[in-house]
């Protein structure tokens, strides 16, 4: 019966959706002090969610065997791919939270939950062959965000930070339901397939406002120039643990929609788009680098740098082919170990009574205080500045690499020398930690799961990384081949 | 040449709508001014306007759990308005609607108990 | 074969673990380390060198690892030994070890001793890469490899302008030389197709007469080959033309001139030619060029070393003269001979170094002559020493019982080997060479006369009296007193009160045990080298196992050459001797006189023929201005305004830019949303 196979497709969100609404009533009658335990399932919850999907993805399962519900809703290997992604990094957000909200006797058992409500909001996203499922998935994951840029009720800045976020997504919302009803409009379908179809040869001037509406409404969730406006404050705003969840994610989960939706609904107009995304990323590359440049605290620089990376992944959707798309999961795949690491890092770094230390000046002289602290945020550091022998290198190379044989030898070549902007920031962090005077503000100690997360993630990008590359580069192109499988 | 005698109905339907706006503006100003005290205050004069002040600084603080209760509101009320579709097509979609339907209601109970556990409900 | 795998790859091994373990390691750590290794290589390559005397060695190739692969230039790194490779092995790592261990006295006091002997090491591995490449360019990485080791440590004290002046002069004069080996190299490789050795040598007297189209031109291909290798030659071993590095090379510490500068790395000219020798075989131009050179080069070299005071800077020009002895012997065609002067040139020239540096070091780091005298009794040992070298480099030996120090051997080889190839370019080189002869007795002696008899005259030197008045003669003698005394010039002092006997009270004493081993086993080398193997280098073509190109009619042509010309070296000793004696121990107004006379003569040669200031006025100062036009006008004017620093602004100006963007303000962050949506649809329409 196809109900029952649809269901079977859609298991993890399903156990997503349980387990929230489950812990959500444990919440409410358990109270704050279940927070810890509530958190402790909700990792369960993902890693069984991990488990489910993971074999697909090493399968590389594609086609119509993986659609559920007439067309609405695809598990095939790139979603899964997105998805273990997704899996990882809302779980390191949820091991990175509750000691940054106890100090201040803030952790609420509405986190974990508002979480796992992101994270299904973000499997939709993935999943989504049709705007009406993306729009309910985007709206999950947007509306959960919202609350969780705001988590620390009584902090200005992080209410500030959940309004601005609040009021500019609603805005990048109204974009893009313009630009679905356009595209309804104008193909008479909302469902990817049929879009495509719809859409091919000489495209009518509303059906161009239709492609140039939903992708600018989805460049506000991946916060590519000119839509990242946001990002710093907001980044800076949140709560640390929250930040870092921002900055991985759900940028895996736009970057991935986005892909979908160029490559599939509007895969036929690629000429149309093309133009647009290579001025987006290399945008999204230099304000993203010059950005950076001039802060002082550690996250805002963190917002810069997403900016920056997501320019570097879009130069693989730029290439349109099934290299560039693998090299942008792969580029994924290291960026969410680079900034997730970056991040715990940060909320390991905290004063003689607890508070974090956000600003770039207080950790000056890092490697003689903590060295081994100062040494990982070193090594993220190269490596998200691209230098080898670390693993960040092997992102960009492989997105150039894409460029270059899709014939863009010059978007590649500025790519490469806009990153040496960014390497000015990054380096001049290692440069504060290891060649100035100490500040001797980082006093705090931090307890066994940030580190052993953060050993994790620093062996992952470490030269180590390399060992994967086989691997990893395999499954990303059985990943990104489904994709083209439409077009096919 | 356009046929203009198709929208004759909308003609007479504004021609009515006018007339009954009308009617519903002026006859209650000519009955009270005939059967009552003409006595105009300056609360009396003031338009109505959802409760609040009409005109006014529209930056100032007022209770949040107005807008607790509003959006609350509007859940539900739009819950009762996707019944309705759901109700006369319920014969096509078979037990695959009806079980989703009370999947969607079920979770809607669920976010009605964490609220009113929360106190969301309460005003004081 | 193995074993030499370990005599090439123990010193670099050491080398590593003493440079980069430096301090950490400590001084004595690393000096056993280094020092062991290359006794270990030193006594592993002897039963190599003994097997090829006895001929029951077979000439191999040890395979290392996969070089360079790419179409036709294809090449791996593989070391080769024979009987030429053999001999360098044995010099190279006897001086190298003996040097060593002479090093621990010499350098005791010097704070950087671990860095000294890891470039030590490393100057002996390439070396001893150099002398066992199977290809050019494998050579060519040890060529490359010594002119650094030389580098680094001519400027070892780098606090020294002076060091570090004549460190970079090595080098940049070495470059000259090297460009001709690069050019000879690529030339070698497009006329032969190949970069092997073996293979070269094979084809090259099937290429003798070819002619190569150059510009419309056409020349004798090996000729021009083999003058492009030879300009690599002259710059590694100092000839004439680019000499002018060797001199200056002196301000390294002793052992380094010693090791390097006389004994192995400036031989390596004359290695190169020996390789190659069926190559210039089959171009009679280029021996008649390489002979030309080296004749006038061990003149040339030999009238300036008559004048200098320097102890160091005459030994430096009798290396260069030694050197121009070889070269001429390798452009008659003697190869052998060459090789064989070679051999015993590295055990009396380290002898006389090592013995100059025993001197310097028990005169308070004095090198001029001017301020020795009489040391023979202070000093016996290095007295003795010097004197086995002396007689080594004069060539003092009886010619009837046909055994004499080890120069006599080698040199009157040589030039009865000029004599006997009979060109006129022979001949020629023959004369110069026995007055040369005559020249290097006369220095020798004057260096010896100056510096071991007559009185005491070092009362006057600024370096004893420094000694002297600070009095901690033993602590403070060495090296980080010769580092602080870089700034100031030496002037001398006004005789002192109680200077009657010309010591200023200061008392020379014989150097340690560490340094008279090295001057007593290189002295048995000094003596015996020459008498004990002259029949195998110059007469068994049977030794060589056709590692050279050799001469069977030239050998048999040398034992016919007249009477005289046997013993014209002899003769040219005993006038040197007879005039340096008269000159500086008979009467010692003598020189005064002369030079009074010949004011302008001596004064050509005292200053090397003003070579340096042509050079300077040549190529240096033009340089320098085309330098500082490309530096102030191309590089900061043009280049980092518009470049470098021209990128920084810009990025600098949109750092401000995009912090001044965003301002915090949601309606702006809606308004660039906004307008960027609103550019993306006005391009997508215009488009």
């Amino acid at each position: 019966m196809e109900l029952k196979q649809s269901l079977g497709l859609i298991a993890p969100e399903i156990l997503l959706s349980i387990a929230s609404l489950v812990l959500l009533l444990v919440s409410a009658w358990a109270g704050d002090k279940a927070s810890r335990a509530i958190s402790v399932v909700a990792c369960f919850v993902l890693g069984a969610c991990f488990f489910i999907v993971a074999p697909t993805v090493c399968a590389g399962v594609a086609g119509p065997d993986v659609v559920a519900f007439n067309g609405l809703f695809t598990a095939d290997a790139f979603s899964g791919f997105a998805k273990l992604l997704i899996f990882a990094a809302t779980g390191a957000a949820l091991v990175m939270a509750p000691k940054f909200f106890e100090r201040t006797n803030s952790m609420m058992p509405e986190f974990p939950v508002l979480i796992l409500l992101a994270a299904l909001g973000m499997c939709l996203m993935v999943s989504a062959t049709d705007l009406m499922t993306l729009y309910i998935g985007l709206e999950l994951n947007s509306l959960a965000s919202y609350v969780l840029a705001a988590f620390l009720r009584n902090d200005e800045r992080s209410a500030e930070a959940g309004i601005k976020y609040f009021v500019l997504g609603a805005l990048a919302s109204g974009i893009l339901l313009f630009g679905m009803s356009l595209t309804y409009g104008f193909t008479g379908s909302t469902d990817f397939g049929t879009v495509r179809a719809a859409l091919t040869g000489d495209m009518s001037t509303g059906a161009m406002f239709a492609v140039v509406f939903v992708l600018a409404g989805l460049a506000f969730k991946i916060s590519a120039v000119p839509f990242h406006m946001w990002t710093p404050d907001v980044y800076e705003g949140s709560p640390t643990p929250v930040t870092a969840f921002f900055a991985t994610a759900p940028k895996v989960a736009a970057v991935s929609l986005l892909m979908r939706v160029s490559l599939d609904a509007f895969g036929m107009q690629a000429d149309a788009w093309r133009q647009i995304v290579l001025f987006v990323a290399l945008a999204s590359i230099v304000v993203g680098a010059l950005g950076a440049i001039g802060q002082s605290n550690i996250k805002r620089l963190m917002a810069f740098s997403s900016i920056n990376n997501v320019g570097f992944i879009l130069i693989g959707l730029v290439t349109g082919t099934v290299q560039g798309a693998s090299a942008m999961l792969v580029y994924l795949a290291i960026y969410i170990a680079m900034t997730a690491g970056s991040f715990l890092a940060i909320i390991m770094m905290k004063d003689e009574a607890g508070a974090p230390v956000e600003k770039i000046s207080d950790i000056a002289g890092l490697s003689r205080t903590k060295p081994a602290l100062a040494l990982c945020l070193a090594m993220m550091m190269f490596s998200l500045a691209g230098i080898p022998p670390l693993f960040g290198f092997w992102g960009k190379f492989v997105v150039f690499q894409a460029a270059v044989e899709a014939n863009l030898v010059a978007l590649a070549a500025i790519g490469i020398a806009a990153s040496v902007i960014g390497a000015f920031y990054y380096l001049k962090i290692v440069k504060v930690m290891y060649f100035d005077e100490p500040a001797d503000v980082v006093k705090g100690q931090s307890d066994w799961a940030h580190w052993a997360l953060l050993i994790i993630s620093t062996a992952f990008i470490s030269p180590l990384g390399y060992l994967l590359t086989t691997w990893l580069g395999g499954i990303a192109d059985k990943a990104a081949a489904t994709l083209f499988l439409v077009a096919a | 040449m356009v046929d203009l005698t198709q929208y004759l109905p909308i003609l007479i339907f504004l021609v009515i709508a006018l007339g009954l706006s009308g009617l519903f503006v002026f006859l209650p100003m000519g009955v009270s001014r005939l059967t009552g005290a003409h006595k105009p205050s300056k609360d009396k004069l003031a338009e109505y306007e959802c409760g609040f002040p009409a005109f006014e600084d529209s930056r100032h603080q007022f209770d949040v759990r107005f807008y607790l209760v509003a959006i609350l509101f509007i859940i539900f009320d739009l819950e009762a308005a996707f019944l309705f579709p759901w109700a006369v097509s319920l014969d096509l979609t078979g037990w695959a609607g009806w079980i989703t339907m009370m999947v969607f209601l079920g979770e809607l109970l669920i976010g009605f108990a964490y609220a009113w556990k929360k106190g969301a409900l309460e005003w004081e | 074969m193995s074993t030499i795998l370990l005599i090439v790859f123990l010193p670099l091994v050491a080398s590593i673990i003493a440079g980069f373990g430096n301090r950490s390691i400590g001084n004595v750590p690393a000096k056993i380390i280094t020092t062991g290794a290359l006794f270990i290589s030193c006594g592993l390559s002897w039963p190599i060198f003994l097997s090829y005397l006895a001929g029951t060695a077979e000439p191999g190739v040890v395979p290392v690892l996969q070089w360079v692969h790419s179409g036709a230039f294809s090449f791996d790194w593989a070391l080769r030994v024979d009987t030429l490779t053999a001999i360098m092995l044995v010099v190279i790592t006897s001086v190298s070890a003996l040097v060593h261990l002479y090093s621990w006295g010499y350098m005791d006091e010097d704070p950087d001793q671990p860095r000294f002997f890891a470039y030590l090491c490393l100057f002996t591995f390439a070396m001893l890469m150099l002398v066992t490449a199977d290809n050019l360019v494998q050579m060519f990485f040890g060529w490359e490899g010594v002119g650094l080791a030389s580098y680094l440590l001519i400027g070892f004290w780098f606090k020294k302008p002076s060091a570090n002046a004549a460190a970079i002069k090595a080098f940049v004069v070495n470059r000259v030389g090297d460009l001709g080996f690069m050019l000879g190299i690529f030339g070698t490789f497009l006329v032969f197709g190949t970069v092997s050795i073996p293979e070269i040598l094979a084809a090259a007297p099937g290429m003798a007469g070819a002619k190569l189209n150059f510009l419309g031109m056409q020349f004798d291909t090996m000729t021009i080959l083999c003058l492009l290798l030879f300009i690599g030659a002259m710059g590694k071993s100092a000839q004439l033309g680019l000499h002018t590095w060797l001199p200056d090379a002196m301000e390294g510490p002793t052992p380094v001139s010693a090791l390097i500068h006389a004994a192995t790395m400036v031989t390596a000219g004359v290695f190169m030619v020996c390789r190659l020798s069926p190559m210039f075989q089959a171009a009679p131009d280029a021996m008649t060029f390489v002979t030309f050179i080296g004749g006038v080069t061990c003149l040339f070299a030999a009238t300036i070393g008559t004048t200098q005071w320097d102890i160091k800077r005459v030994i430096a020009y009798s290396t260069c003269s030694q050197l121009g002895y070889m070269f001429f012997a390798a452009g008659v065609g003697a190869y052998g001979v060459a090789m064989f002067h070679l051999f015993t040139h590295a055990f009396f020239k380290a002898l006389l170094f090592l013995g100059a540096g025993s001197v310097i070091h028990s005169m308070h780091h004095e090198q001029d002559m001017r301020y020795y005298g009489g040391l023979r009794k202070k000093i016996p040992v290095t007295f003795w020493a010097m004197m086995a070298g002396t007689l080594a480099i004069t060539g003092v030996g009886i010619y009837w019982l046909h055994a004499g120090f080890a120069g006599y051997h080698s040199k009157d080889a040589i030039l009865e080997a000029a004599f006997a190839s009979g060109t006129d370019m022979g001949r020629s080189a023959f004369w110069l060479g026995a007055f040369a002869a005559l020249l290097t007795s006369f220095y020798s002696w004057r260096l010896m006369f100056l510096t071991f008899w007559g009185k005491p005259r070092w009362a006057q030197s600024e370096h004893i009296q420094h000694a002297v008045h600070h009095g901690h003669h033993d602590s403070d003698h060495a090296n980080p007193a010769a580092q602080e005394d870089a700034g100031h010039d030496v002037h001398h002092h006004a005789p002192s009160p109680h200077e009657d006997d010309g010591t200023a009270g200061y008392h020379p004493h014989e150097s340690g045990l560490v340094m008279l081993i090295p001057l007593i086993l290189l002295s048995m080398g000094a003596i015996f080298s020459g008498y004990v193997f002259s029949p195998f280098f110059v007469e068994s073509e049977s030794f060589w196992k056709g590692s050279i190109a050799f001469n069977e009619h030239l050998i048999h042509e040398m034992h016919g050459v007249p009477f005289w010309v046997k013993i014209s070296a002899s003769i040219a000793m005993l006038a040197g001797l007879a005039v340096a004696w008269l000159a500086y121990i008979k009467d010692t107004s003598i020189p005064g006189k002369f030079v009074a006379q010949f004011s302008q003569v001596h004064a050509f040669l005292y200053n090397k023929w003003y070579f340096d200031e042509l050079y300077n006025f040549l190529f240096v100062r033009p340089a320098f201005w085309l330098g500082n036009v490309f530096w102030k006008r191309g590089d900061v004017g043009l280049i980092d305004r518009f470049g470098p620093n021209g990128a920084a602004w810009i990025v600098e100006r949109g750092a401000v830019v995009a912090k001044k963007i965003q301002s915090g303000y949601l309606y702006s962050y809606a308004l660039v949303m906004l307008l960027g949506l609103i550019a993306a649809i006005s391009w997508v329409m215009v488009r």
